[in-house]
């Protein structure tokens, strides 16, 4: 049971990546350029046929994939790289020093990520770099919460005190002994954090903070299609599904992966 | 249970009373004209017109609740409104106005001489913006030479003045008003205001004492919409009995059905630029400008960008000028000849621009139509989309940007390229000095001239001009006199009639 969410989970990424990963190499036809006349049907060459300015639709949802996959590996990595080490660090002291990181991440959670991404971009202006930056800033607090919280019980364990008392650096003590042993909590929090950044990022390309116009990302191409709703409502259908899929996917790999990391529920079965 | 019969309760007396009222409102005698909703895009900024600007102010007061001494029609002609007739001296240095005796403000006050002069030297006066304010730079006094008369003496001869009077630059506004002009708006015209809800709607109602023909709508609500698909549905549930201007042309199958929409197509002053910004190293060479202004095919862009509506045109002149010169085939879509001319120019190995857009209806998707259309000459455009404010801020103001695109909506607007600093950088003093010409001249002058400085631009390919905003109005069967053109500043309210 749980491994079919896992797997449908890794299926639906697996769509994704290869999209991405074939574009990368190849797409039916340039993207960025005007392959055909406006607004034809799915069929040959245009397999999902053409948007409003004529460009191929399968290419743009190609090309999107990459930037969405993108957006998602940097800004997580990103969010988690300044994240665990301030979880890992408020978890191993006490003290004052300890709650303030924990405090200051949870006033930064109360702001809603696209917020925080709004007023970045009404700043320094929208891109993809805005949008990832935004969207990593965003995340930050999850990651420390979840690392602070984890390294707080295996701080309890004895295999930790032993360290210690052996005399080991504390630096040591966390890359070598904390932080793999709550590795597996934080995969499953990247994986979620993951579906939640590209729903973010499509959510600031429809608002036209993301990505500049040329480049085809799935919430611009979905904005587009907002114009041709009445005329062509399969353009908003491409998109629209490439960000279901891929959230989707996420959300569910994490789900998977939390089943198969929960002892208890690996005892139960 | 019981919540649900309370609830029946309620909605029954609320019904009840809503019955009684009808069979109770008193019957009038006089004809009380039918409401009308239109739906709009651009909200005012404020509602003085002397001291804000923007299109939206004028848009809902000009000529409906402002009047002036000469108005503008549907095809450019200037036609009388206060000033029944006016004359003009041998040597072009002053204008005599004679007021309709009958003018008077919603408050019943005469529009007498006095009023005209305070209200102009107002529009020159410091409080006014500075683009009211320059205009006014030709007119040396202004004097009330009896209660009816009004005379202007020029410091030079203008031709633009006149046609300057029937925009805000030449409202009158009750000097009996108390109230500040930019809350309450206080004129002679056919409605009254009644309020403006910020962000929503503003209302008009019918002058009971108009001193012409009587208003035949009342109330009347400008309906302020942000997202060009919610008026449309707005319209088609009947929410809407007009569409002032349909920003997404794309959409104007929605209103086929002939027998509840009848479309109106014209044209606008808006011209749609993409602008060059001449400080750019590479695009102060013509060759450049010239390769550009090949290689984007006009024709394929309004079909895709703006559902084929809207005029090819080749200079900053709109169709309704008298100097228009069809100038669109100057540039043919040619992208050998493009790519000819940026290898003369030192390009032929490429060349990076920046393309800043507007997040406006017609920015982005144009600038992607134009990347993509420069890509196969071998230009690389970064397309950018700015929110509108930003865009103002480091484009219009900064000059930071290589192209961009933005819709010049004022009419007459050829200056631009002759003012002071603006943004694109053009300065070209041969160009100036038509202008000049062009309005210390006869009239006759002055078309010569300007037709000349229009195709001096075109032939600089100081910009391309890539295409007319089209106007597109939106209305019911039951609406009758909606005009073709927007070309004034107004909507003009007058024309308007409901069909019985």
């Amino acid at each position: 049971m749980k491994r079919g969410t896992l797997n449908l989970g890794l299926t639906l990424i697996g769509i994704v990546v290869v999209l991405a990963a074939v574009g990368l190499v190849w797409t039916p036809f340039d993207p960025t350029k005007i392959t055909g006349s406006p607004l034809q049907p799915p069929g040959w060459p245009h397999v999902l046929g053409t948007d409003g300015l004529g460009a191929d639709v399968l290419s743009r949802l190609m090309s999107g994939a990459k930037i969405c996959l993108l957006v998602g590996i940097v800004s997580v990595a990103g969010a988690a790289v300044v994240g665990v080490p301030i979880g890992i660090f408020s978890g191993m002291t006490r003290g004052w020093i300890s709650d303030l990181p924990a405090r200051l991440s949870d006033i930064l959670y109360g702001f809603p990520a696209l917020l925080l991404a709004i007023l970045l971009a009404a700043a320094v202006g929208g891109s993809t770099w805005t949008a990832m930056i935004a969207i990593s800033v965003a995340t930050i607090p999850a990651f420390v919460r979840l690392a602070r919280a984890a390294t707080y019980q295996v701080m309890s364990h004895g295999y930790i005190e032993a360290a210690r008392v052996s005399g080991i650096p504390k630096v040591a003590i966390a890359v070598r002994h904390v932080l793999p042993n709550i590795a597996p909590v934080l995969g499953v929090q990247a994986s979620v954090s993951f579906g939640i950044a590209i729903l973010a990022e499509a959510g600031l390309s429809y608002l036209g903070l993301g990505s500049g116009p040329e480049a085809p990302t799935w919430g611009r191409m979905l904005r587009e299609a907002q114009d041709y709703l009445f005329n062509a409502p399969i353009l908003a259908l491409w998109p629209g599904l490439a960000i279901a899929v891929a959230t989707m996917g996420f959300n569910l790999l994490g789900d998977g992966l939390r089943d198969l990391f929960d002892p208890r529920l690996r005892e139960m079965s | 249970m019981r919540r649900s019969r309370s609830f029946l309760g309620m909605l029954l007396a609320v019904a009840l009373t809503v019955a009684l009222g009808a069979c109770t409102r008193p019957e009038t005698d006089e004809p009380r004209g039918r409401e009308l909703n239109i739906g709009a895009a651009t909200e005012p900024a404020g509602l003085d017109m002397i001291t804000t600007t923007g299109a939206g102010t004028p848009f809902v007061l000009l000529y409906n609740v402002y009047e002036t001494l000469v108005k503008l029609d549907n095809e450019g002609n200037i036609r009388p409104l206060l000033a029944s007739e006016w004359s003009q001296t041998p040597d072009r240095l002053s204008y005599t106005f004679s007021l309709d005796p009958a003018a008077k403000f919603a408050s019943g006050a005469p529009v007498d001489a006095d009023a005209v002069v305070k209200s102009f030297e107002r529009a020159r006066g410091e409080t006014a913006a500075e683009s009211i304010r320059l205009k006014w730079a030709p007119v040396d006094t202004i004097e009330a030479v009896d209660q009816r008369t009004v005379r202007l003496n020029l410091s030079r001869p203008s031709n633009g003045l006149l046609y300057d009077l029937t925009g805000p630059t030449g409202s009158i506004s009750d000097p009996t008003a108390t109230a500040d002009l930019n809350t309450t708006p206080a004129g002679s015209g056919p409605y009254k205001f009644v309020t403006w809800e910020q962000g929503s709607r503003v209302e008009l109602e019918a002058n009971a004492g108009y001193w012409g023909t009587p208003a035949r709508f009342s109330p009347v609500n400008f309906r302020y919409f942000a997202d060009p698909n919610a008026m449309n549905t707005a319209m088609l549930s009947g929410q809407l009995d007009m569409i002032s201007n349909l920003t997404v042309p794309q959409s104007i199958g929605q209103f086929s059905d002939a027998e509840k929409y009848t479309i109106h197509e014209g044209t606008t002053d808006g011209e749609v630029v993409l602008g060059f910004n001449h400080a750019n190293e590479a695009l102060s060479d013509v060759r450049v400008r010239q390769a550009i202004s090949h290689a984007i095919d006009r024709q394929a862009l309004v079909d895709s960008v703006w559902g084929g509506k809207g005029m090819l045109i080749g200079s900053m002149v709109p169709p309704t000028d008298p100097w228009f010169e069809d100038l669109s085939g100057v540039y043919p879509y040619d992208p050998d000849k493009a790519r000819e001319l940026l290898a003369e120019a030192g390009y032929a190995s490429g060349l990076t621009l920046r393309l800043r857009v507007p997040n406006l209806p017609y920015g982005p998707t144009s600038g992607r139509f134009i990347a993509a259309q420069l890509k196969d000459v071998g230009i690389t455009a970064e397309v950018e989309e700015l929110e509108w404010a930003r865009w103002l801020d480091q484009v219009y103001g900064q000059h930071d940007y290589d192209m961009t695109v933005v819709a010049h909506v004022e009419p007459r607007d050829l200056g631009a390229f002759a003012a002071e600093g603006n943004y694109w950088g053009y300065r070209n003093d041969a160009f100036n000095t038509l202008l000049t010409e062009a309005d210390t001249g006869t009239e006759a002058d002055q078309t010569e001239k300007l037709k000349e400085a229009a195709r001096m631009l075109t032939d600089d390919a100081a910009a391309v001009w890539l295409f007319l905003l089209p106007s597109i109005t939106i209305a019911t069967p039951a609406i009758a006199g909606v005009q073709d053109n927007q070309i004034s500043l107004s909507f003009d309210l007058t024309t308007l009639a409901a069909r019985s």
